[in-house]
């Protein structure tokens, strides 16, 4: 799997007319020469034919080297080890968050009625469809502009955490929420609801310990998912809120054709994502113990 | 409304001008108004650039105006510019050139060291002009001013002397340049990785850390003594450091400046700086970056605009007033030079540039665009009238892609079809290269007129596909070019601005290019920051003489 992303990477940004070699050297308002531009493509390769760079970097791939960044000169290994944490921690909370608001929602528009329902759906769908562009410029605006509650800017501070984790979790709660009630409301109307009740359990004991242990598991499923969904999220919130991370080093390595890098990050965020796909399998056993008993049957 | 708010502020403002002929005797004069009271030593000031991250520190590696701006802080060069565009001394105390101009002697000062404790000495200046020079620095700007330069000959530990190939007019005006600046000649020797992680030289500041995509911590030269001849106060500066940050939006950018997370940004666009100025608690720097001003160039090297009556046409079509009243709020003014007007020697001429439809339609029957298809698009032996406009995201702002839009609407009203193409850098290059545009907005900062031989002169003209070429216009006029070429050699003041009028008049009466305005460079500050001021050079702030008030 690894493979075929480095290679549809690979073309990918080859397909996109651009010159590396101008962008190496300087970018805007620095007009390179030609003796300059001539070099940096012997340099770095780039004079030589794409299916010939394309085997060397396999190679190099294969050898567990990612190479180094054309623009910063450094090994695009060190390079994402400084920024991956900031990622990772942003999207890990903002999936704990989302996950919080989720089971929330779903706890409480369960056990209201037609109308309390109807609002949630609401504000499932709606939370669902924000743009995380839309949404971090109408936080910064109330947040720290009018309130003066939280920096608009990553500071370094866990104060400077809170907008870009919210900006994330919010539409991925309504994700998660719309999900988790449609289950439990499902999980509800089972059988072992009915004997439960007869057992003596209460309404609120049932919906804690019954259905959402049941409306959980594909919630849990989808967390693989919703990992590439944030890390994909990250590009937008990472530049808005100007935090370090995987997110804007994948846009401007993109912008400066900087194909190490580009192929280096999503690689690694292709490996969190088998991760977190493998992980999930195992919370999902863990959550529904029936999935190991069918498998060893 | 507008009016009553102004009638209130006149009284103070009359008070203001009051104390300032009263303080005019015993004050420096700033450009800031709230330059009042004694600085203040201490503390750590927070700039944020909206300008991309440098990928390398040390500014002659490849030379942007991202590097420009953080290396002033740490850089200095030989010579400078005062406000009013004279060379003035910097790390060189004195210079005299021979009558042929072929040879310049450099005077230095001899009690400057670098922070590393290297001493600044003729042989450290033939270091840097060898290393800019050397192709494996990869030098683009900072080696192009140099490109007369031969070799450098050190005469004594205090005097250098440039040996040039041809005589070079704009030698001293490269030198004011940052990506011309002087580092320390073992920082160089470290190899580029390192170096350009930290560049050392002599400056206010130091490099201590560079976190990517976060910020560069600079700390304050303790030992500090140099400056410009035109520096407000001597001695170390007044700040502990400056945290130089990156933060791409423009909103957050200044939603951080207003929190008070940020002391300064750079880039303030049009709609910030308006809210800005209604709010009136924040301090801006208007300083037009030198050089060419921004200006669409009419690719005038293959059809439709290799016809002189086309390119008319389009300038008198292309409505650009309207659009700058309307998209940059009153803080951007049109322009009629193809040079910024920071630069002496700018020519314009209004006339040239007033918008006529009718003259525009009239100009395309004669030329032979008469018939016009369905849409309206003007059509000639059934090629339509389509000018192909490769847009940098990057390099142009939100309200100057506006703009665009705005004259791609006015110019369809003669019959030309214009496609904007918003592109980034790289994909930008490759229409330019493969010469698939017939109209680009490229800018250009440079120090002194001799940016219109790099933008005008056919030798700039380079063949596609083998890289950037910075004419743009594809002007090729062998009357300009040796225009250019002598005003370029011309050391005779007088003579050289007659010369360069002379190739101005040239370039505008040709309709090669629709200048718009100058390159904008926008700061906005908090009123606590006080004492900076942006470079007479390249327009990027300089903090050697600044505070934070408490």
């Amino acid at each position: 799997m690894l493979w075929a992303v480095a290679t549809l990477t690979f073309f990918a940004v080859h397909l996109v007319p651009g010159d590396p070699a101008q962008a190496i050297l300087g970018g805007p308002g620095s007009q390179a020469s030609q003796e300059a531009l001539d070099r940096v493509r012997a340099d770095y390769g780039l004079d030589q034919p794409l299916a010939v760079q394309y085997l060397s970097m396999l190679v190099r791939l294969v050898s567990g080297d990612l190479g180094d960044s054309y623009a910063l000169k450094t090994p695009v290994a060190d390079l994402i080890a400084g920024q991956l944490l900031g990622t990772l921690t942003l999207a890990l909370l903002a999936l704990v968050v989302a996950w919080a608001f989720a089971i929330g929602l779903a706890l409480w528009s369960t056990s209201a009625g037609r109308i309390g329902r109807a609002i949630a759906a609401g504000i499932e769908l709606t939370a669902a469809a924000l743009p995380h562009f839309w949404l971090a410029t109408v936080l910064i605006a109330v947040f720290s502009t009018s309130l003066g509650w939280l920096p608009p800017v990553a500071n370094g501070s866990p104060s400077g955490l809170v907008l870009p984790v919210l900006t994330l979790a919010v539409p991925l709660a309504g994700f998660l929420a719309q999900l988790m009630r449609e289950q439990m409301l499902e999980a509800l109307e089972q059988p072992f609801t009915t004997s439960a009740l007869a057992r003596g359990e209460t309404a609120a004991g049932i919906r804690l310990r019954h259905a959402l242990r049941h409306a959980a598991l594909p919630a849990v499923n989808l967390s693989g998912w919703a990992i590439g969904y944030l890390i994909s999220g990250a590009v937008v919130v990472e530049t808005i809120f100007a935090r370090p991370g995987l997110g804007r080093t994948l846009l401007r390595a993109t912008e400066l054709r900087d194909v190490p890098v580009v192929i280096g990050v999503v690689l690694v965020v292709a490996l969190v994502y088998v991760t977190m796909t493998v992980l999930t399998d195992l919370v999902s056993r863990a959550v529904d113990p029936r999935i190991s008993l069918e498998e060893r049957a | 409304m507008t009016s009553r708010r102004t009638i209130r502020i006149l009284p103070v403002a009359a008070l203001a001008a009051a104390s300032a002929l009263v303080l005019a005797g015993c004050t420096p004069a700033g450009d800031s108004p709230e330059a009042s009271g004694d600085p203040v030593t201490g503390g750590t000031l927070v700039y944020a650039s909206g300008d991309g991250e440098p990928s390398c520190l040390d500014p002659h590696v490849g030379g942007n105006y991202p590097q420009a701006l953080i290396a002033g802080q740490f850089l200095e060069s030989l010579v400078s510019l005062d406000a009013s565009g004279e060379v003035i001394p910097w790390l060189a105390t004195g210079w005299t050139s021979s009558d042929d101009g072929l040879t310049w002697d450099f005077t230095l000062r001899d009690d400057v060291e670098f922070t590393d404790g290297t001493p600044f000495d003729a042989e450290a200046v033939k270091v840097n002009v060898e290393h800019l020079k050397n192709p494996d620095t990869q030098s683009s700007t900072g080696y192009l001013a140099l490109g007369k330069v031969d070799s450098v000959e050190v005469v004594s530990d205090t005097v250098a002397r440039f040996h040039l190939s041809a005589p070079d007019s704009a030698l001293l005006e490269s030198l004011t340049q940052p990506w011309n600046a002087i580092e320390s000649p073992a920082g160089i020797a470290r190899g580029m990785e390192e170096n350009c992680l930290a560049p050392i030289g002599t400056g206010p500041f130091i490099v201590d850390e560079w976190v990517p995509q976060d910020h560069v911590s600079l700390v304050r030269n303790d030992d500090f003594t140099t400056g410009p001849a035109d520096r407000a106060h001597d001695g170390a500066a007044y700040l502990d450091g400056i945290e130089w940050r990156f933060i791409p939006d423009s909103a957050s950018r200044y939603a951080a400046l207003q929190a008070g997370e940020v002391d300064i940004i750079d880039n303030a666009q049009p709609d910030t700086l308006d809210q800005a100025e209604q709010s009136g608690e924040l301090v801006e720097i208007d300083a037009p970056r030198p050089g060419a001003s921004n200006r669409i160039e009419l690719n005038s090297g293959q059809a439709p605009f290799d016809d002189v009556r086309v390119r008319e046409a389009f300038i008198r079509a292309a409505d650009v007033n309207d659009g700058i009243d309307a998209l940059f709020f009153g803080t951007a003014e049109r322009s009629s030079s193809v040079l910024s007007s920071v630069e002496p020697l700018a020519y314009s001429d209004d006339s040239l540039f007033v918008t006529d439809l009718g003259e525009a339609n009239a100009l395309l029957d004669e030329a032979g665009w008469s018939e016009r298809d369905d849409r309206g698009i003007r059509v000639k032996d059934g090629v339509p009238l389509t000018v192909r406009f490769p847009v940098s995201t990057n390099q142009s702002i939100p309200a100057e892609q506006s703009l665009f839009e705005q004259i791609q609407a006015t110019a369809k009203e003669a019959g030309f079809d214009v496609q904007l193409e918003p592109l980034d850098l790289s994909g930008w290059y490759g229409a330019l290269f493969t010469n698939e545009y017939e109209a680009v907005s490229a800018p250009y900062t440079k120090v002194g007129p001799d940016v219109l031989r790099i933008l005008y002169h056919s030798d700039s003209i380079t063949p596609a596909p083998s890289g950037y070429f910075a004419n743009l216009a594809q002007l090729n006029d062998p009357e300009l070019d040796a225009l250019l070429t002598d005003a370029a050699s011309e050391s005779d003041p007088d003579a050289r601005a007659a010369l360069y009028e002379q190739a101005q008049q040239i370039i505008l009466g040709g309709f090669y290019a629709l200048p718009l305005y100058d390159q904008q460079n926008h700061f906005l500050h908090s009123p606590k920051l006080q004492g900076v001021r942006a470079m007479p050079t390249v327009s990027t702030p300089t903090f050697a003489d600044a505070w934070l008030a408490d």
